[in-house]
């Protein structure tokens, strides 16, 4: 962190305090070795070593939130649409989430800190806790839909409820318990590559490539305006950017170690999570684009059923692995976001808060990630849960904690105290800006269509 | 046995310091960073999160409540 060049005082340790090492300090210091020395090597071996150790928390935080839910959004705008218009939006809706998130990587690496921290010191306690507490209810609430993804999705293989639980929470378990974070970061890494899954699903339908083309170049053809057109676009902006996702990115950037000189790979990382998570979003809206050409309603489909209806088209082992892509996505999910409050918890509270740390040290962190996962999946399994409102409530809390997480993540990068010069340049103000209000307005949008659905009626459709 | 470790913890030490940044240190991250100065505009804005944030739990409360009933 520093003042220009210049370090804050408070944040330095003067040259007669005893420096404590810790545990966690010393496993990060082993990965900056390994860093350090692929860096001081010339040539495309060395340079493609940096790149494997320092891609991890941007290609996570986007296929992390290529989860559950926004798999059936993307999946529900192929149904319903086609292929056409969505097909450029949904680029553009990762392009602005690379705008939000590079803010964060940024953020990590200049001030070593995570965003609930920096919220907290910095804005002052309030804000800090009705961030950890709103994010906190927030991912809860979307743990819930991930395990309810997990289910449906297994449940098209004839698993029972809760053997589908129980095998998502070994999976999560089995990450933590080497307790080093770059252990749990290339095991959810592999689990994540899982989303690709979605791209011979895709093939095996057969895609009209050319009105892909067609889609790509003239954004045609474009849905009727109405109520029904806008939710869907408002919930795939959702299905792309959301609070979890800030917290998440920061805090992992800060574990993992990332300093001013590895924000070029954080940014590469950004980009190439963005790639790879957008390469599986359209694959989704191609695999179910045939049911828009049959003319299947697929209004209120869940995981399972769009494998039941594409099962026709595609066959049993092509309905297989769209399956088990809503499952992956529901898996991934929920290890990044119990991850993300875990941490957010630590931050505010200042418990010791980290991958790195062993069981005995961080009790309070392990604690809050299991119990949070614990706690989601067993109320998945209680009879007659009622799903809507789960999910109407996911999306009301999420509407709450945008506007804030965005406007202080805005506020913070351009802090000049703890970002020295590494603030923003005005003309990235003014993408970040704009993407800002667009996001801020879409999720306000959303939550308006959730808690009064008449108003949106004025404007047609159903 | 007791040399050994305290070799390593020296080791380990050396590690530490010369790989990590010292705002990366555990021990550092200990230190609050000083509060914000908040200005005009900037007051502006979480004043208008606040009004926001007040308009959007009255509208949850009555999400709840209405579902409720």
């Amino acid at each position: 962190m520093s003042v220009g060049s210049q370090p804050l005082a408070t944040n330095s340790i003067a040259a007669d305090e005893t420096v404590v090492i810790t545990h966690e300090d010393v496993d990060r210091a082993h990965d900056r070795v390994r860093v350090s020395e692929a860096r001081a090597r010339r040539g495309f071996f060395p340079g493609a070593r940096l790149l494997w150790l320092l891609v991890g928390p941007g290609v996570l935080v986007m296929l992390g939130e290529n989860d559950g839910p926004s798999m059936l959004a993307y999946a529900a705008t192929g149904a319903k649409f086609g292929v056409g218009f969505f097909l450029p939006f949904v680029v553009l809706t990762f392009v602005m989430a690379i705008v939000v998130q590079e803010m964060t990587v940024r953020l990590g690496a200049a001030t070593h800190r995570g965003h609930a921290e920096l919220i907290f010191d910095r804005f002052g306690p309030f804000w800090g806790w009705f961030s950890m507490i709103d994010l906190a209810l927030g991912n809860f609430l979307t743990l819930i839909t991930e395990f309810i993804a997990i289910r449906a999705g297994l449940g098209f293989f004839g698993v029972p409820p809760w053997m589908a639980i129980l095998i998502a929470l070994v999976i999560l378990y089995a990450a933590l318990m080497s307790h080093r974070y770059w252990t749990w970061e290339r095991i959810t890494l592999a689990a994540a590559l899982f989303n690709l899954v979605f791209i011979p699903v895709a093939l095996m339908t057969h895609p009209h490539w050319h009105a892909v083309r067609h889609a790509f170049i003239t954004w045609q053809p474009m849905p009727g305006f109405n109520k029904d057109t806008l939710l869907i676009v408002l919930a795939d902006i959702g299905a792309t950017v959301t609070p979890w996702m800030l917290f998440f990115q920061q805090s992992a950037t800060v574990d993992k170690g990332l300093t001013t000189k590895d924000i070029r790979f954080g940014r590469i990382d950004t980009v190439l999570g963005a790639a790879l998570a957008t390469a599986a979003a359209l694959a989704t809206i191609l695999a179910t684009a045939p049911l828009f050409a049959h003319q299947m309603g697929a209004d209120n489909f869940q995981a399972a059923e769009f494998a039941q209806a594409l099962q026709p088209i595609i066959g049993r082992f092509g309905a297989s692995l769209f399956a088990l892509g809503m499952v992956e996505a529901g898996i991934v999910a929920s290890i990044t976001i119990s991850t993300s409050s875990a941490y957010a918890f630590g931050e505010v509270t200042h418990k010791p808060h980290s991958l790195n740390l062993p069981m005995g040290q961080g009790k309070a962190f392990y604690s809050v990630l299991t119990l949070c996962a614990a706690a989601a999946a067993a109320i998945v399994l209680i009879p007659g849960l009622p799903l809507v409102y789960v999910v109407l409530l996911v999306n009301v809390v999420a509407v709450l904690a945008m506007p804030p997480a965005l406007v202080f993540l805005f506020m913070l990068v351009n802090d000049r105290e703890i970002m020295g010069d590494l603030v923003s340049p005005p003309w990235a103000n003014v993408l970040s800006s704009g993407v800002v209000f667009i996001l801020t307005s879409a999720g306000v949008l959303f939550g308006i269509s959730i808690i009064a659905p008449n108003i949106f009626a004025l404007l047609g459709g159903k | 046995m007791a040399r050994e470790e305290t070799q390593n913890l020296e080791a380990d030490r050396n590690l530490v310091l010369s790989s990590l940044e010292h705002d990366q240190l555990v021990r550092a991250k200990k230190h609050h960073i000083p509060r914000r100065i908040l200005k005009g505009p900037e007051l502006a804005i979480l004043w208008t999160l606040r009004i926001y944030l007040i308009f959007m739990m009255a509208v949850v409360v009555y999400q709840v409540w209405t579902a409720a009933h």
